[in-house]
């Protein structure tokens, strides 16, 4: 006969140790310093209702109308109470369409003396007290809702739910992104507690999890972390972790916070305005200079990486090699990406690449001689090969992070079949790109993912 | 600019759409990325991609078959021109393997070539390098003796029933270059079997010298008397385990060197582009199930039931076709956990099919293209098993 010991987890004050066996870390050079420098305000800076997933923005300002730090943008037209707030104060200059009438961006230019749209402060004392409903009036309110968002589709929270969990990751494992012991020290300390205690009104469990390599940021919240995952790149998505740990199918609708954004949150709930500071790294191989950089939220591109492009034809990845999109030269940075990867563009057809070793060919698998000695490498935007049908190469599933048989998943949504693809687990996919990266095809895996869970999404609301 | 360059971009006009030659693109774009690495920006996400496409995968296949083309030249010539009583001498020899050999390679590409480019332009899809693999292992497995247009008919059934009508490569559940060698063998059983279509007579002889052993291993194998051991009657005949080791003995033209091909194998696992699994497990299959026939045969059965296990993967085409076909990623099984099951239901059927089936004295590819035929559920068992273990997330 066997007893169940039923502990309730979150009186168990150990902390759960978890490793990510697949993944994969790219060798890619052009990695940030740990220089930080702190820029001047630029002349403007702009939201990017485009890069919100899952949102119709309805615009609540047009060109010419003055705005506060903190004043509402635009709106999901889908459950007004989410708005977008300015980053800035000074007055709307542009607002830029792009085809089919999409809202790229919506810019302002800076005055000198900003004024900032004022909100009640929150004292640490007053938020041991507050309803769960008033508390996400205020971050609706304060335009910091949409950083809480959603598994499994990875949208912006539903205020009237409460979830199973929240997840805050104190960590940044893509190529490139802030190292986090940068912003999470002795210092800012007590903020994350104080916005730790804030989540803790809106779920009962909060798990706060880190990778083990960074020693510093582990010893620090030694107190607050509940989970360490190693190993490869995407170990840092919340997705990662909530494939490791649930046990329940109720548990998929986890939320989750990244560490600089839970800042961004307690700063705007204790400080009583829209906080504007954020942290970007600046990096890849053709950026002149490679390092953090601390400007204003939705700041220019331009103006974050300092110099002129080290390449003639430089392309501006925002937020991270694999799931960043390509910005325009002239744009800005979005609301949820912290770093700018500038990579060479490809623009040469080299000689006979199939008969070389290939020393300087950067690949996951072991059929270029780079393989042996696995030091960073240049990459540029080239997807190295033809287009051609799957050859059942397997490359897919040894990486995937979450089990799913991105192969096999990708003949099902060919062919319709729904469920196949559900029970594959194509919800769990947690975009991390690695399975396009791989492939020797050339399919584009991850984005057909993307693609399919948006229009799953669409069938099951309407 | 490079002068290969200046050629292809003077090619170019002609085979774009509107050019004379507009469908013999998909040909065109096939030869031209082996020189020039294609371009084309990523402009989706991730915005990098790796290094390997299915060119370097499949070029990396043929690199490990060459050694058996050339193997396979001098061996031809050399059984070619022993059978028929002239010098061995090395420069004859491979001069004769070449005549041999060659025109059934360059047939095969000619005629491999034509089918994809006529489907490539019809579905407008680019060719898959799968084909350059397939058309280097089919005349591997053929006698040196098959006629050119056995060979072409052979390579045709193969790209058009065994890939084609399935919609092309990475749609096949049959190995193209097995699903030729059968057709041929079925379809002319008097030039593909039987004692006298591994050796070809050469300069004008007309029959084998006195003396000469045209046998296969397989074939002495098959038909040693009772009473008398197959290691035995190997080695009467000249057949020793290091001989037999590194192929030196009348056979198709590529696939009797056991040696060759575990270097392929090595090859082929370090370089990460052949299944590991599927070849260990088609070597255990083959082992275990000889080691199992010997348990069994008692003092009244035939010899080849009591064949020492590793015999099997010396004779033959077993080791080759265990590390080259049973590899195919496309037509093997998909999913990893039964790859060691395919693999050793690959070897098992082999040994079988040799020591029961007096009418197939080769069994290795009939137990290969039969697997493939149950791989498609072999991964649906697998898939099934997998997302049971899922929490379900809809």
């Amino acid at each position: 006969m066997t007893v169940a010991l039923n502990f309730p987890r979150q009186h168990l004050k150990r902390m759960k140790i978890i490793q990510n066996r697949k993944g994969y870390d790219l060798k890619l050079q052009g990695a940030p310093s740990d220089d930080l420098v702190s820029l001047s305000a630029p002349a403007t800076v702009a939201v990017l209702p485009e890069r919100i997933p899952y949102i119709k923005p309805r615009l609540r300002v047009k060109v010419g109308d003055p705005v506060q730090v903190g004043s509402v943008l635009y709106e999901d037209k889908t459950d007004p109470r989410v708005g977008f707030v300015s980053p800035g104060g000074g007055k709307v200059v542009d607002i830029v369409f792009g085809p089919r009438r999409v809202i790229r961006e919506i810019v302002i230019q800076l005055d000198s003396e900003e004024t900032y749209a004022i909100f009640p402060i929150l004292t640490a004392d007053e938020l041991e007290g507050i309803s769960r409903e008033d508390l996400v009036n205020r971050l609706l309110a304060g335009g910091v809702w949409p950083y809480l968002r959603e598994l499994p589709y990875r949208k912006i929270a539903d205020p009237d739910v409460e979830p199973p969990a929240i997840m805050v990751g104190l960590d940044g494992r893509e190529p490139f992104q802030p190292n986090p012991e940068s912003y999470l020290n002795d210092e800012t300390r007590p903020l994350i507690q104080y916005g730790l205690n804030a989540l803790k009104r809106l779920s009962d469990k909060v798990l706060v999890y880190t990778d083990p390599r960074f020693s510093n940021l582990c010893r620090t919240f030694k107190a607050e972390l509940t989970h360490t995952i190693a190993g490869h790149y995407p170990a840092d998505d919340p997705g990662v972790l909530l494939y490791h740990i649930r046990r329940r199918p109720d548990e998929n609708r986890t939320w989750f916070i990244h560490g600089q954004d839970l800042l961004v949150l307690a700063r705007f709930l204790s400080e009583g305005r829209y906080p504007t500071e954020r942290l970007y790294v600046v990096a890849g191989s053709a950026a002149a200079e490679r390092q953090h950089v601390r400007s204003r939220l939705g700041a220019p591109l331009q103006h974050l990486v300092l110099s002129a492009p080290t390449c003639p034809e430089p392309r501006y990845v925002v937020g991270g090699v694999l799931r960043g999109y390509t910005g325009e030269p002239n744009g800005h940075i979005g609301l949820y990406e912290t770093s700018v990867v500038v990579l060479p563009e490809a623009t040469e057809r080299e000689f006979v690449t199939l008969f070389r070793p290939g020393f300087n060919k950067p690949t996951r698998s072991r059929t270029f001689a780079s393989s042996i000695k696995g030091a960073p490498m240049i990459m540029d935007t080239n997807i190295n090969g033809g287009r051609r049908a799957c050859i059942a190469c397997g490359y897919c599933s040894d990486v995937c992070p979450v089990d799913i048989l991105p192969q096999m998943t990708l003949k099902s949504i060919l062919a319709e079949e729904v469920e196949e693809y559900l029970a594959h687990g194509l919800l769990d996919c947690v975009e991390c790109g690695l399975c396009s990266y791989v492939c020797p095809s050339k399919i584009e895996l991850v984005e057909t993912f993307c693609q399919t869970k948006f229009d799953y999404h669409k069938e099951q609301v309407s | 600019m490079n002068p290969v360059r200046r050629f292809f971009d003077g090619l170019h006009p002609h085979v774009s759409p509107g050019g004379k030659y507009e469908k013999l693109y998909a040909f065109y774009e096939s030869i031209e990325t082996v020189f020039f690495a294609p371009l084309e920006r990523t402009r989706r996400l991730p915005a990098v991609r790796d290094s390997l496409d299915v060119k370097r995968y499949m070029f990396l296949v043929i690199v490990a078959l060459i050694p058996h083309l050339c193997f396979g030249i001098y061996n031809a010539g050399y059984f070619a021109r022993m059978a028929s009583g002239l010098s061995l001498a090395p420069v004859p020899v491979v001069l004769t393997g070449l005549w041999l050999v060659m025109p059934m390679v360059i047939v095969t590409y000619v005629v491999g070539f034509f089918w994809e480019i006529l489907f490539a332009t019809i579905r407008k899809h680019e060719i898959s390098e799968g084909l350059f693999v397939t058309c280097m292992l089919f005349p591997l497995t053929l006698p040196p003796a098959t006629p050119l247009w056995q060979v072409a008919l052979g390579i045709s059934f193969g790209i058009v029933i065994g890939k084609e009508i399935f919609g092309g490569t990475g749609r096949n559940f049959l190995n193209p270059a097995l699903t030729a060698r059968a057709f041929l063998y079925f379809a002319y059983p008097v030039s593909l079997s039987g004692d006298n279509v591994w050796s070809v007579l050469v300069g004008g002889a007309e029959r084998y010298v006195d003396g000469y052993t045209a046998a296969t291993p397989l074939s002495v194998a098959a038909a040693t008397p009772d009473g008398q051991t197959v290691e035995a009657a190997l080695e009467a005949l000249g057949y020793s385990p290091l001989e037999l080791f590194f192929g030196f003995y009348p056979g198709s033209v590529g696939g009797t060197t056991t040696f060759l091909s575990i270097l392929g194998a090595i090859f082929m696992i370090v370089l990460g582009i052949a299944s590991w699994r599927t070849i260990l497990g088609g070597v255990l299959g083959v082992l275990a199930t000889a080691y199992f026939l010997n348990f069994i045969a008692g003092p009244e059965s035939m010899p080849f039931l009591s064949l020492k296990p590793y015999y099997h993967l010396l004779i033959g085409g077993s080791a080759f076709a265990l590390v080259y076909m049973t590899t195919d990623p496309v037509s093997g099984t998909h999913m990893k956990g039964v790859k060691w099951f395919y693999g050793f239901m690959c070897g098992l059927l082999t040994v079988l099919i040799r020591v029961f089936n007096p009418a197939f004295p080769e069994g290795v590819g009939l137990a290969i293209l039969f697997m493939n035929c149950f791989n498609p559920l072999l991964d649906y068992i697998e898939i099934k098993i997998r997302t049971r273990r899922r929490v379900p997330n809809v």
